[in-house]
Formats: structure tokens, sequence, C-alpha cells
């Protein structure tokens, strides 16, 4: 009898109305607006097991003999690499070689020169002091003993070349680095810490295997996993592509940019032969998303009729394609040329080529 | 080592013996590669997988 609702109702609501404006005002900034935020830094990606890739090069570096047969392919890039090197007319006090697996580039710097008309000496003697850097001990020090290492003044030093290099700034007349990058899991990072501790106008000239890279036996493995088992597994690590390199290049500050591809292909007589050259090389699979333990013997089974068949040769043998990325970059420093401006040509190419009209096919 | 064949050397010499049959299931298999699923050549494969343990055993 005393309520009357109606009449309350009302007068409520205002009140109510207030209050929640009021508290929406006040609260609202802090409560109910989140963002997601990034921890500072760029992220990293990790890929590759680092831990898996060094017991597999210090396995492998363990038996000399078979270890030595099958130096074939770093010891051709690394001659390639070394050639790069001979373009550049100067003295180079230091160098730095990254990941320099069993001193390959060291190796390569001691041999005669490939031009004997020319009668330039050994491309080691342009070099006061190398400093070859890996993350494994047993194939850095394999070849200790070798009779090159008395004719380069040669500095070995065990540490993971994926941390934080532990170099003083623009200490380094060149940085050179033969088949390792490919098992580094923060490439841009790695390419701004090379940035770094490189002198002024000093190159960087690297080798890196690339896109197809065994593309035979990624496809083949695939089909026999498919066919086999009913899915795909990661059996061949992912690579860099030669277009994302120039742009990584430029990202992390080099100048003056040169990267190219070269294709090695090696015949063997079976899939087999391939798969355990890869391991004494040390560069078998080091994925972290990886499946555990040898390929099922199904597979391989399955795998060798499948690239024999999809890719082998006439004569019976396998090629693998292995696709190597080499870049040049230089650290930026005075006097060194930049392209012209865009638009500031004054010459019309036209006129020089001797003219006629533009045709355009369709 | 010498004097000691590895398990993959004899795995591949095993293998080596069966060209014939390996080849069947690399032509079924390749025949259409795009639509490859489980045990799509099962017959080729057993044939391939006999072969072998026949070799292997001998």
């Amino acid at each position: 009898m005393t309520m009357r609702p109606a009449n309350l109702l009302p007068s409520l609501r205002p009140f109510l109305r207030r209050s929640a404006t009021r508290r929406r005002a006040l609260i609202t900034p802090i409560a109910s607006r989140n963002y997601a935020t990034q921890a500072p830094g760029n992220p990293i990606y990790q890929i590759f097991n680092r831990g898996t890739k060094w017991q597999q090069k210090d396995r492998a570096a363990e038996n000399v003999e078979r270890s030595r047969k099958v130096d074939y392919l770093k010891d051709e890039v690394a001659m390639r690499l070394a050639e790069r090197l001979l373009d550049i007319n100067r003295h180079f006090n230091h160098v730095l070689d990254l990941g320099a697996n069993s001193c390959n580039i060291a190796r390569a710097l001691t041999l005669p020169s490939p031009f004997p008309e020319m009668n330039a000496p050994a491309l080691s003697t342009r070099l006061s002091q190398l400093t070859a850097v890996d993350s494994s001990h047993a194939l850095l020090h394999r070849d200790e003993d070798l009779p090159f290492n008395r004719e380069i003044n040669l500095t070995r030093r065990v540490l993971d070349e994926e941390t934080t290099l532990p170099f003083e700034d623009e200490s380094f007349d060149a940085v050179l680095s033969s088949l390792s990058m490919h098992w580094i899991n923060d490439l841009p990072s790695q390419l701004a810490q090379i940035n770094r501790v490189l002198k002024q106008d000093a190159p960087f000239i690297a080798a890196m295997f690339g896109g197809d890279t065994l593309y035979e036996l990624r496809t083949s493995l695939q089909l026999a996993d498919q066919e086999r088992r009913g899915g795909v597994s990661t059996h061949v690590s992912p690579l860099a592509d030669v277009r994302d390199m120039g742009g990584l290049l430029q990202k992390a500050g080099f100048k003056m940019l040169t990267v190219d591809v070269d294709d090695i292909i090696v015949d063997y007589p079976d899939t087999f032969a391939l798969m355990q050259d890869l391991q004494q090389m040390g560069e078998s699979n080091a994925v972290l998303s990886r499946e555990k333990g040898p390929i099922q013997r199904d597979v391989l089974l399955a795998n060798e009729g499948i690239y024999r068949e999809l890719h082998g040769n006439e004569d019976g043998s396998l090629p693998a394609t292995f696709r190597l990325i080499y870049m040049i970059g230089w650290k930026e420093g005075p006097n060194q040329s930049d392209p012209l401006p865009r638009g500031s040509g004054e010459i019309n190419i036209k006129d020089i080529l001797g003219g006629g009209d533009i045709r355009y096919y369709v | 080592m010498p004097g000691r064949t590895k398990p993959i050397e004899k795995f591949a010499q095993a293998v080596a013996k069966c060209t014939v049959e390996s080849s069947a299931y690399g032509k079924c298999i390749v025949a259409d590669y795009h639509s490859v699923h489980k045990d799509k050549c099962l017959t080729e494969f057993m044939r391939l997988k006999d072969c072998y343990v026949v070799s292997r055993n001998s």
C-alpha cells in the first residue's frame, strides 16, 4: 500500500543513468580497451634447432676420412667465393670467416691463382689475418695439421655464430661466409651484426644454399610419404629465396648489393648415397618441427623408385641440384659511389642506342 | 670403419637388386602425381618390398 512502484521507477531512472555515465567516464579508458602489444624488438622465429645442427656437424667431423671425402661441395663453393675476392683490388688486414665449417675458405685462399698466365700469387698473400668461426669444434679443427695452415695466418675460434658476435665494432676489413648461413634462424639480426663488425666501406661476401636446393629429394620424399603414410613430413629444410636476400641485405644497411645464383648439379648412384653424403657433410635436416628419428624404411624404399622415375638421368644416375646464392654487400662509407637520384639522367638512351620507335608486342 | 658395412649400405645393396619392381612402383606414382593418396600403389609397393626382403636375406 505504501509502495508505489509506478512512481518509484521514474525517480530511480535518472539516478541510475547518471551514475552509469559517470562510471563509464571514469573507467572506460583503462578497463575496456585492451590493445594487443608486442614486446620490443623483432619477433624471433625459431626454425632450426641449433643444438641438433651442432651435434650433426660434430659427429660428422669425427669420422675424418669420410668427412673429408664429402667436402667436394664445400670446397667448390669456397673456391668460387674466393674468386670473388680477386675482383677487389686491396689488401685486407683482418678478415672474418663466419661459419667456417672445416676452414674451406682458408684452404681455397691458399690455392694457386686460377689464372696462371697472370702469374699472380695466391690470394692468401693479400690477407694479413683470417679468423675462422664455427660452432663445431671437431669440424673447425679437423684439418689443423694439413700443410695449408702454414700458408695463411689463421685463427680458429669456436662459438655459435648465431649468438651476438663477440667482436668490436668496425674491426674487420671483410667478412666471408660459405655454406653456413642457411642454418641461421634470425637472418636479419645476423646480417645487422655482420654490418656492425665491418669497417667502413668493407665488403661482406657470402654463399648459401637457397630456394630450390635439393628439390628432387624434396618432391620425391613428399610423394613417398604421401603414398606410404598418407601425409607429409618435413625432411628437407626450408631455405631463403633469392628474392628475399636483396631485401634482407638492404634492411641490414648494406650498400651496392650484388646477388646472383649458381646451380651445381651433382650426380649420385642412388638416393642412399645422396642422403649418406648429406649426413656426412653435417647437412642433415635440423628443423625444429621435424620428426625425430630416422626416416622409415618403407618411405626410403618408396623414395628410391620415385626419385629415379621422376628425376633420374638416362645413364641411371640421380641428379641433385644445389642452388647457391652468392651475395656481396658493402658497408656504407665515405667516398662510396651511390646510384644517382631517379630522374636525374640527362641523356636519352634512345639516342645512344640508335633510336627507332618502340614497338609494343601484344 | 673398414670391414663393417653400415646398415644403410646393406639396405642400399638389397634395394639395388630390385630395379624392375622399384621402377614399376615409381611409374605408378609418377603416372599421376597430383593425386597421390595413401596406398595408391599398394600392389606395386608390396611387390617391391617382397623383392627387397628376399634379396636382403639371400
